[in-house]
């Protein structure tokens, strides 16, 4: 009985230092931490302390031994980690040598307290009670106990355990009522009321120690379980519901009283069941709450993993729609714009070859022209040759004359023709500049006096000195030519050639005035047309291309003029150029 | 009165012959006929030259430009030209415009646009433009010339040569050692335009050559110049005492 008393004793021993570590040692680890991160860059020193706050006392071992190596300067890492290594030897049970580590600590270290708390209960453990007695009782006499994480009530449960195991029973009953001050929980107080009872027990003094049992025994009883819900704390009162049982079975037992022991005996192995059934029931509930929690996790993983690829499908249907809509407009866009460019080009096609059309005329009648030129000049060459053989030379000069009026015809075909095709291009070089009508006019005529002389036709220019206009030169000798040519070659033999100026408003009006053929009304309209390029011959004998004139309403055009054409057929034709005035500055 | 010292950059024998032709026939000097850019180049520097003809294309590129371009780099040398093309294009016309003052003969030409192109280029080089066409006027001056338009043609007079000018209302009777002519100029025009370190005012009428004073008599408002000229000295201009150089 005795033995099972103390067995019992032990297992309260261990109990008491379990709810030691459990309640203000975390408090103080979580200081001890903090102020080893504070104070050390040290690595391994950092590792054991994370490794402590863990409670993974063997890598703690490990790194408080690699610091150790180093032999650390700062005395605070030194105490620390023989702090570290004592705590967790101490863990590990190796009693011995927690003592060892925990004695190298100096006595400056700022839990040293602590230290002698460790080291109280290491003596405990190893059964060397006065040791024991002598470090608790010190700490006993320390002020201010719950700054230094220290348990007062455990401190006096220790003290007076140990004084319990060397016999000492006032000491013990003294500091077991010590410890009884302090308030505690239910299952404190069932571990009180025991360790008093065995105390008067172990005295004999069963009429004291027995209320205690009872006490212990019906706090016991009167807390209730929930079955369902089976925690730690829950295996906890059933243990202590045990232990009084037990007990109670034990007092009855001794007393004789038999029927009574049984039946605590048997409640006693009924708690003792259930703790059992309880443990498995606890394994079986935690087994199953854990396989629960997986199969749930799978399943929302599985499920979040389902989301996740409804939502790609999902986005991606709507990436791959807004590509084709973009697409769509796209091609909407272009294919209009397609349309409408078709449509321009249609429009442009029409023109060109409009346009071609003429211009293959153009080249067919002009080509004529030339051809019969060239032809001319080759029978008259034929003639020529002829002539000089019979030394007919009279001949000669009619014959050469004839041929130079030719080739003049020519040439300025062809001069009308580059000029065209420069104006159609416009590469040719334009400037408009304050000109002298009357000098451009006497340049132009110029070239034409022997056509003159030749055609007995009078010229007078009496364009005024002061009529400055603004064009560009070499565009309006282009006009002038024309115009000149074909008063020339409209105009009968002994005709008058006139060219004159009037002036308007904005415009010197220069007037070409000839008494020549004439035309009719249609005609003149058809000459003053836009297109009108090519028309009709009206006068069999004098060829024309209705180049020349073309000619000149682009250049009067460009060089921002009028034109405009006075005729009476059979008795003459004024062609009237309207060219920007430009007054005088001087 | 000289005649006019022409230049001829221009590659074609035929139409170098022609123009040569055409310019004597109006009293022109032609002094020499390059046909390269090196050659132009030559001649320029060596002889005296008054008026340039240039054709732009030269052998088929355009040197002509390249040849005015550097000319006109010494504003002193230069002297006026006319460019000679028979292209109209845009782009060969644009760069021949960058080189002022800038007038052009188109071919084929005629005898009254080559002697108005170089009345043209004459005028507008000198910047005394609307001279040679109108009856009013008809002499252009340079720093060292008198360009008078005679007829159809020009001549030149060295200013240097002149002793005094005589005018009279809207002429100017210019006196030398050899001759004596009018000139069609305004009074204000030449008193402008000659240098007033070698020419001075003496009389309402008359302007000297202060390079052909021989002796100033003040008492008798005389002034007598070489070749036995004598002219007029008015109260109003005898500042021009203080002008001449005069023994101490």
């Amino acid at each position: 009985m005795t033995l099972k008393l103390l067995s019992f004793f032990f297992f309260l021993l261990s109990f008491i230092l379990h709810s030691q570590n459990n309640n203000i040692e975390d408090k103080l680890f979580s200081a001890i931490f903090e102020k080893s991160k504070k104070n050390h860059s040290n690595d391994d020193f950092k590792k054991a302390s994370i490794f402590f706050i863990q409670k993974n006392w063997d890598s703690t071992l490990i790194f408080t031994q690699k610091t150790l190596k180093k032999s650390p300067k700062e005395k605070s890492i030194k105490n620390l980690s023989f702090f570290y290594r004592g705590v967790s030897l101490f863990r590990q049970q190796v009693y011995h040598e927690a003592e060892n580590q925990f004695g190298l600590i100096s006595n400056d270290f700022e839990f040293i307290n602590k230290v002698q708390v460790y080291l109280g209960a290491i003596n405990l453990k190893l059964k060397k009670y006065e040791k024991a007695i002598s470090y608790y009782q010190k700490l006993t006499k320390l002020p201010n106990k719950e700054s230094l994480y220290l348990n007062e009530a455990i401190l006096f449960d220790d003290l007076a355990l140990c004084y319990f195991f060397l016999g000492n029973y006032n000491e013990a009953e003294s500091y077991f009522k010590k410890s009884n001050v302090y308030e505690k929980d239910t299952l404190n107080l069932i571990d009180s009321y025991i360790n008093i009872a065995n105390l008067y027990y172990q005295q004999y003094k069963d009429n004291i120690a027995i209320p205690y049992f009872k006490k212990a025994y019906n706090l016991s009883k009167k807390i209730n379980v929930d079955k369902k819900k089976f925690s730690e704390k829950d295996r906890k009162i059933y243990y202590r519901k045990s232990v009084a049982t037990k007990n109670m079975a034990v007092v009855e037992e001794n007393q004789k009283n038999l029927k009574k022991a049984l039946l605590y005996r048997k409640e006693y192995e009924k708690y003792i069941d259930t703790l059992n059934n309880r443990n498995r029931i606890y394994e079986v509930a935690q087994k199953e709450k854990e396989f629960a929690v997986a199969t749930k996790q799978k399943e929302v993983d599985f499920l979040q993993v389902q989301n996740e690829l409804k939502e790609t499908q999902r986005n991606n249907f709507i990436y791959i729609a807004s590509i084709l809509l973009v697409l769509l407009l796209i091609s909407g866009y272009f294919y209009r714009e397609k349309v409408k460019t078709n449509h321009i080009i249609a429009a442009q096609k029409e023109t060109l070859n409009e346009l071609n059309a003429t211009k293959d005329k153009l080249f067919s009648i002009v080509s004529h022209d030339l051809r019969s030129s060239v032809n001319a000049l080759k029978s008259s060459n034929a003639v020529l040759v002829d002539n000089l053989q019979s030394k007919n030379l009279e001949a000669l000069e009619n014959l050469l004359q004839k041929n130079s009026s030719i080739v003049n015809g020519a040439y300025g075909l062809l001069d009308n023709l580059l000029n065209w095709a420069l104006l159609q291009t416009d590469q040719g070089y334009f400037h408009i500049d304050t000109l002298r009508l009357f000098i451009i006019i006497e340049h132009v005529a110029y070239n034409y006096k022997p056509l003159l002389f030749e055609k007995e036709l009078t010229f007078e220019n009496s364009v005024s000195k002061k009529a400055m206009i603004a064009a560009d030169q070499e565009s309006l000798k282009i006009v002038l030519r024309n115009l000149l040519d074909n008063a020339i070659k409209f105009s009968k033999p002994h005709g008058a050639l006139k060219v004159y100026v009037e002036e308007s408003d904005d415009f010197w009006n220069l007037i070409v005035e000839d008494t020549g053929l004439g035309m009719s009304e249609e005609t003149r309209l058809e000459l003053l047309k836009d297109t009108a390029l090519l028309n009709k011959k009206e006068h069999e004998d004098v060829l024309g291309t209705g180049l020349g004139l073309s000619l000149v309403k682009s250049m009067i055009r460009k060089n921002n003029g009028k034109f405009n054409i006075e005729s009476e057929l059979g008795k003459g034709t004024k062609m009237i150029v309207s060219l920007k005035k430009v007054s005088l500055s001087s | 009165m000289d005649k006019i010292n022409v230049l001829i950059i221009e590659d074609t024998v035929t139409e170098s012959t022609r123009l040569i032709k055409l310019l004597e026939e109006n009293n022109y000097n032609v002094v020499g006929v390059a046909q390269s850019f090196q050659e132009a180049l030559n001649l320029f520097y060596s002889k005296k030259v008054d008026i340039l003809i240039i054709d732009i294309f030269l052998n088929g590129v355009p040197e002509g430009i390249t040849f005015a371009e550097t000319i006109t780099t010494v504003p002193e040398a230069a002297k006026p030209f006319v460019f000679l093309t028979s292209s109209k294009d845009r782009q060969i016309f644009e760069r021949a415009k960058l080189t002022k003052p800038f007038s052009f003969l188109l071919k084929p030409f005629n005898e009254l646009e080559v002697l108005y192109a170089i009345e043209m280029a004459i005028e507008k080089f000198y910047e005394q433009t609307d001279v040679f066409i109108t009856d009013e006027e008809d002499t252009v001056i340079s720093n060292d010339n008198l360009f008078i338009k005679k007829g159809k043609s020009l001549k030149k007079v060295l200013l240097s040569d002149i002793i005094y000018i005589e005018v009279e209302e809207k002429y100017c009777n210019i006196i030398t050692e050899k001759e004596k002519f009018v000139i069609l100029i305004s009074l204000t025009k030449i008193l402008k335009l000659l240098d007033p370190n070698n020419f001075c005012r003496t009389h309402r009428n008359y302007i000297v050559n202060l390079n052909k004073i021989e002796e100033i008599v003040p008492s008798d408002n005389l002034i007598q110049l070489q070749g036995k000229h004598h002219v007029t000295l008015s109260e109003r201009y005898k500042d021009l005492i203080k002008k001449v150089r005069t023994l101490k």
